[in-house]
């Protein structure tokens, strides 16, 4: 198949079942390709949320097993949300490269929702800083309202991609970022780390188990 | 039982039909992409999608990113059309509902 002429072998046909295990078999290799970028982008936002939010409820939480300085926990949750928002943009705008058609528009429209979204949330929280809201309040109004940003962009993108792991996903969201508010803080961070965190491993891993099997046929 | 389609009854192109039709009703994409998710070199992608072509099928359709030609293929009403006809065909001769 590596010559650049015809193959004989690449135009000789096989027999109808081995032509139609060879067409489907395409189709969810060309599906998968598509999707193992999500699986990348699901597993950074997991270690994000669970490493990131833990190391600061471990920063304010005086009864947690050990702390961790707030001078270093700031800074690995700031780093981890960055990195994950850059990731999600660098692989978005890879992800439908050399494809054209209605579908590359939603999806660009989405990619940038997202980093539209979550700039507003911290405006918001700016102003609200400004006009007086105290640091506690400012630790349960960050998580929530961006848990809150972050699981509707999940049902909308269950919406534009007919998925039902985003839909999941995105409603699991939401009930952890509303719980984790009447938490208070800082247990509101646990809630966030280990149900928020581990909610986007479950989907890292309930996604790659259906590809596996779809691969499988 | 009409005789399956020769233009699509061949590994490569049949390969090529099914990547096409997974792209949106209005969608094309990349000769260098199709390629990449075929797995075949570019001659030889080429010489199936010139056969394509000839049978209406397929189309090619230049745009330029820069200075930069980019082709890009896409299935025709009529490609699409006979690639659904042929996965009929074929379940039909397995003993399937079409």
């Amino acid at each position: 198949m590596t010559t650049d002429d015809e193959s004989p072998l690449d135009d000789a046909p096989l027999d109808a079942a081995a032509m139609l295990a060879l067409s489907t078999g395409q189709q969810k290799r060309v599906s998968s390709q598509f999707v193992r970028p999500v699986v990348t982008m699901l597993g950074a936002w997991g270690v994000a949320w669970l490493v990131g939010f833990l190391a600061l409820w471990l920063a304010l939480e005086s009864s947690a097993p050990f702390t961790v300085p707030i001078a270093v926990a700031g800074p690995v949750f700031g780093i981890l949300i960055v990195g994950a928002i850059v990731l999600s943009i660098v692989i978005g705008s890879r992800m439908s490269r050399g494809v054209r058609g209605s579908s590359v528009f939603s999806g660009a429209v989405y990619g940038w929702t997202w980093s539209i979204a979550s700039f507003a949330v911290f405006l918001i929280g700016q102003s609200l800083v400004n006009a007086g809201m105290p640091v506690e309040l400012s630790m349960l109004y960050y998580p929530t309202t961006y848990g809150l940003v972050a699981g509707m962009l999940y049902l909308a993108g269950a919406a534009l991609w007919v998925d039902k792991t985003q839909l999941f996903l995105g409603l699991w969201i939401i009930v952890v970022s509303v719980a984790s508010s009447f938490a208070g803080t800082p247990t509101n961070l646990l809630f966030m780390s280990l149900l928020g965190g581990g909610g986007f491993i479950v989907g890292t891993v309930a996604v790659l188990i259906r590809t596996r099997a779809a691969r499988r046929g | 039982m009409a005789e399956l389609d020769p233009v699509i009854h061949a590994q490569a192109r049949l390969r090529i039909m099914a990547t096409l039709a997974t792209l949106d009703d209005d969608g094309s994409i990349a000769f260098p992409r199709l390629q990449e998710l075929l797995d075949m070199t570019a001659g030889n992608l080429s010489t199936h999608l010139r056969k394509l072509e000839d049978a209406g099928y397929v189309a090619q359709d230049k745009a330029f990113r820069g200075r930069t030609p980019i082709t890009y293929v896409y299935s025709t009403k009529q490609g699409k059309r006979a690639f659904e006809d042929y996965m009929d065909q074929l379940r039909e001769l397995l003993g399937g509902t079409p």
